[in-house]
């Protein structure tokens, strides 16, 4: 046989080149309902971001006195209440805090923390308890619970290669997704069409989860690249991965795109050793790309519309170490963003640093709070049976 | 089961699948001849890898910081370059495929980011050296390994302001697993590594002035401990070879354990004094392994996904960067894991976008060898890429790959045996499909092309 036949004859090489374009904008249309309600967008600062630098007790001496080095100097602090303030890097942040956009809460953790990345951002994502496993996460359980009888994929988007463990349900998971044009592209494939068209018999759990998650992407990945194609934004982002996500999730939401949760992780930020500049860098990053982000929604009249949530897996200890960085330790800050909050500002009082939990910050807000707030305040669901018991709400 | 399906099972799990030619070979091998031939490596000793790539030791001393980022950036490409060889010897038939498939179990065990070259050889060489020996004389190896010391700053645990990240690991990933020591251990075992440290030239070496010689108390024992008895009193306890039988029962048998079979080969392997060979042996040699609820459960991870089928096609790569793209896109990059604890593999390898990259792959690979053939003798094909695909597929590079031992398994074949004969040959599960609406999708005349010489 020649090679080339061998080619030319099977739908298996020559869809790689050719990719039919049959499918129009307007069909697609008819099949996706467009957004209700709020959006919810995510941004999980992944390694463990040093809250006490990046919201500065620059009135507190026992601060500087466990920070000899990293301390942040008072003068350099952008002030934002009589004891508290901002990382100079954050001068867009500390603008939009001043506008009455940004809601901080401090100290927030969980019991008995848990100071691995792997465990603790588990127990972030998934919402259990300390000493409990869970396999699905607190989005994908909103997914279930909210999401019976809807089968769009991308209720919940991440915008990254691969799936969190927050946007994974039962039933439901989010959609992850890096490159719109690819993924539109590699779903053409007919071979593929073809196998997800057939039934199925005696197949293995993973083989039959294989399948549906092909079949969804098929259905998904068109009605995504042409909503990618809708808005093209024109404002400034940090050119990084972080900017590039937000200004896709951006387009996506002025778009009028039927996703109403955005997930998008940055990471680096576990600064052991040589804290400094690598901290600057990735809070200047955020910052700059938070205020591209805002002001793009406020372009649209969407601010109003969606709420920007900022979380790590942990704080950082309270003392320095000797490498001029800071270990794993345990409560840290959380933002909320959006352009109507009814109580803008600090939630509570600056972290104590008197009263350790071996050299770490003690909790005073649970993180299941705050998600318990956004589950039944922010997307109008129940939080009870997804966080698997009953939690304070907050103030949004 | 045939015995067929069994080994093609086997060499699946212990390795990257079967290159088409040794098809053929393997139809009249016993299982038991099978297993063996696996082992065959075990009487020689390892080849260690050398790196030609490496230019840091000379770029030591050079001062001035456009000297260094030009050092840095070459050490990258020598990780590149360690990556893409490394898959090409996972993908070579002529290779011990075993020990490289060992040495990828434990790459993920003992997760580890390396940036230099001569780092990123010398830990592949502490795997590949105790890839099938003593668990005991690999964990106090990857003690002194310095590419882990500097990942899990190891560097910075001293006397006078120890760091506890290389001790958690050691003891949460690496050994015994969670819930078997308390915070307190950590600090105490942190306290008897200190001191383990690396030079300039990227060698380990003991610092007797940071080291803290004092006593220590450590999971319920008391003396002036250095790492090495800590590592020795954690491997006495038996929850370490449970978890590390666990973990191996996860990603070669099946991700849902049978905790019986799973007890019951921890024992074994703590009273073999932690003999890797052994293990692994009991394992393959096992009935239960060729249970069919073992097999075709497993999700292949990226790396040998992309091996296999490299091995199907004789793939090879001009230029280890579309590698290292496939591999990020897919989720796992050699030498670059997400974080301390590693990939998590099994359904979290698939979501809708890599399951989609996974699907197309082979058809990746042909499309960039043929950009190759199309330039002057195929006006047909080249008119079916478009121009922005061409471009992207210019920068990766030129890619060869070899049909002939593929389809000369399915010589004489016919139109209803074909896509069996290759789904048999490349998957474990049955495909979903539909010979009439195969056909009828496609309406390829495939059986006139197969036919004709």
């Amino acid at each position: 046989m020649k090679r080339r036949n061998f080619l030319k004859n099977t739908a298996l090489a020559s869809t790689a080149w050719y990719i039919p374009n049959f499918l129009q904008n307007f069909a697609l249309q008819q099949l996706h309902a467009s957004r209700s309600g709020k959006i919810l967008v995510v941004i999980q600062l992944s390694g463990g971001n040093d809250g006490l630098n990046t919201v500065v007790p620059y009135r507190n001496d026992l601060y500087y006195q466990n920070r000899p080095t990293l301390g942040i100097p008072a003068n350099e602090v952008l002030k934002a209440s009589d004891d508290l303030g901002f990382h100079p890097a954050l001068a867009p942040f500390h603008s939009l805090y001043e506008e009455g956009y940004v809601s901080v809460f401090n100290s927030v953790g969980y019991p008995n923390p848990d100071r691995s990345h792997f465990r603790a951002m588990d127990i972030w994502q998934t919402a259990s308890k300390s000493d409990e496993y869970l396999s699905t996460g607190w989005l994908g359980r909103y997914l279930d619970n909210q999401c019976k009888g809807c089968d769009s994929p991308h209720a919940a988007l991440e915008m990254d290669e691969s799936l969190s463990l927050a946007l994974k349900g039962e039933q439901y998971s989010g959609f992850a997704i890096n490159n719109m044009q690819q993924l539109q592209k590699t779903t053409q494939n007919v071979f593929h069409k073809h196998l997800g068209a057939q039934t199925a018999s005696h197949e293995t759990e993973q083989v039959a989860y294989l399948y549906k998650t092909m079949i969804e992407t098929q259905q998904s990945a068109d009605y995504l690249y042409e909503q990618s194609k809708v808005h093209n934004s024109k404002t400034t982002y940090p050119n990084s991965d972080f900017g590039k996500d937000l200004k896709q999730v951006a387009e996506l939401i002025t778009a009028d795109t039927d996703t109403r949760i955005y997930y998008i992780s940055t990471g680096g930020f576990d600064t052991h050793a040589m804290q400094k500049n690598t901290q600057q860098r990735l809070l200047k990053q955020y910052a700059e790309g938070i205020q591209a982000f805002v002001s793009d929604l406020k372009q649209h009249q969407l601010f109003n519309e969606v709420l920007i949530l900022t979380f790590s897996e942990f704080g950082r200890r309270v003392k320095q170490n000797a490498s001029g960085g800071t270990d794993h330790g345990t409560a840290n800050n959380v933002f909320l963003i959006n352009g109507n909050l009814k109580k803008a500002g600090f939630h509570n009082a600056a972290p104590n640093l008197k009263d350790l939990d071996n050299g770490d910050l003690k909790y005073e807000i649970d993180f299941r709070s705050v998600y318990a707030t956004l589950l039944e305040d922010w997307l109008g669901s129940h939080s009870n049976s997804i966080l698997n018991g009953k939690f304070k709400k907050v103030i949004l | 089961m045939t015995t067929i399906q069994q080994i093609n099972h086997l060499s699946w799990r212990a390795g990257f699948g079967f290159h088409p030619s040794a098809w053929e070979k393997v139809q009249s091998r016993s299982l038991e001849d099978a297993v063996k031939y696996l082992f065959r490596g075990q009487k020689n000793t390892v080849t260690l890898l050398t790196n030609q790539t490496s230019t840091r030791q000379s770029a030591i001393h050079d001062s001035s910081e456009e000297d260094q980022n030009e050092a840095r950036m070459l050490e990258k490409q020598s990780v590149m370059q360690q990556n893409a060889q490394w898959i090409a010897r996972m993908a070579d038939p002529s290779e011990d495929t075993f020990l490289e498939r060992m040495t990828l179990f434990w790459h993920g065990h003992f997760a580890c980011r390396i940036t230099l070259g001569d780092l990123a050889t010398a830990q592949l060489n502490t795997f590949r050296q105790h890839a099938l020996g003593n668990f005991k004389d690999l964990v106090l190896a990857v003690a002194k390994d310095v590419a882990m010391i500097r990942y899990l700053n190891n560097q910075q645990n001293k006397k006078r302001s120890p760091n506890e990240n290389f001790a958690r690991e050691l003891m949460e990933l690496f050994t015994i697993g969670r819930e078997n020591y308390s915070e307190q251990d950590i600090k105490e075992a942190a306290r008897a590594f200190t001191g383990w440290s690396s030079n300039l030239e990227g060698k380990f070496v003991f610092r007797p002035y940071e080291h803290d010689y004092g006593s220590k108390t450590f999971m319920g024992k008391k003396g002036d401990f250095d790492g090495g008895d800590i590592i020795d009193i954690i491997l006495a306890r038996e929850e370490t070879a449970l978890f590390l039988v666990t973990k191996i029962y996860r990603y070669f048998v099946n991700e849902t354990i049978d905790e019986m079979m799973v007890k019951t080969l921890a024992k074994q392997f703590y009273q073999s004094n932690y003999n890797i060979a052994q293990l692994m042996r009991t394992i393959f040699e096992s009935d239960w392994f060729y249970a069919p609820k073992n097999i075709g459960t497993k999700i292949k991870s990226p790396v040998e996904l992309i091996a296999g089928v490299m091995r199907t096609l004789e793939v090879e790569f001009s230029s280890p960067f579309p590698l290292i793209r496939i591999q990020k896109t897919l989720g796992q990059t050699l030498f670059d894991p997400p974080n301390v604890a590693g990939w998590k593999g099994g359904n979290a390898w698939i979501d809708n976008a890599t399951l989609m990259i996974r699907l197309n792959l082979a058809n990746g690979f042909i499309a960039l060898s043929e950009k190759r053939n199309t330039k002057q003798e195929d006006q047909e094909t080249q008119e079916l890429m478009d121009e922005a695909q061409a471009s992207k597929i210019a920068r990766l590079g030129n890619v060869k790959l070899n049909f002939q031992p593929l389809l000369q398994t399915l010589e004489n074949q016919d139109k209803d045996t074909i896509f069996e004969t290759l789904s048999h040959f490349l998957l474990q599960p049955q495909l979903r499909w539909n010979k009439k609406t195969l056909s009828h999708t496609f309406q390829i005349p495939v059986m006139k092309t197969i036919s004709r010489p």
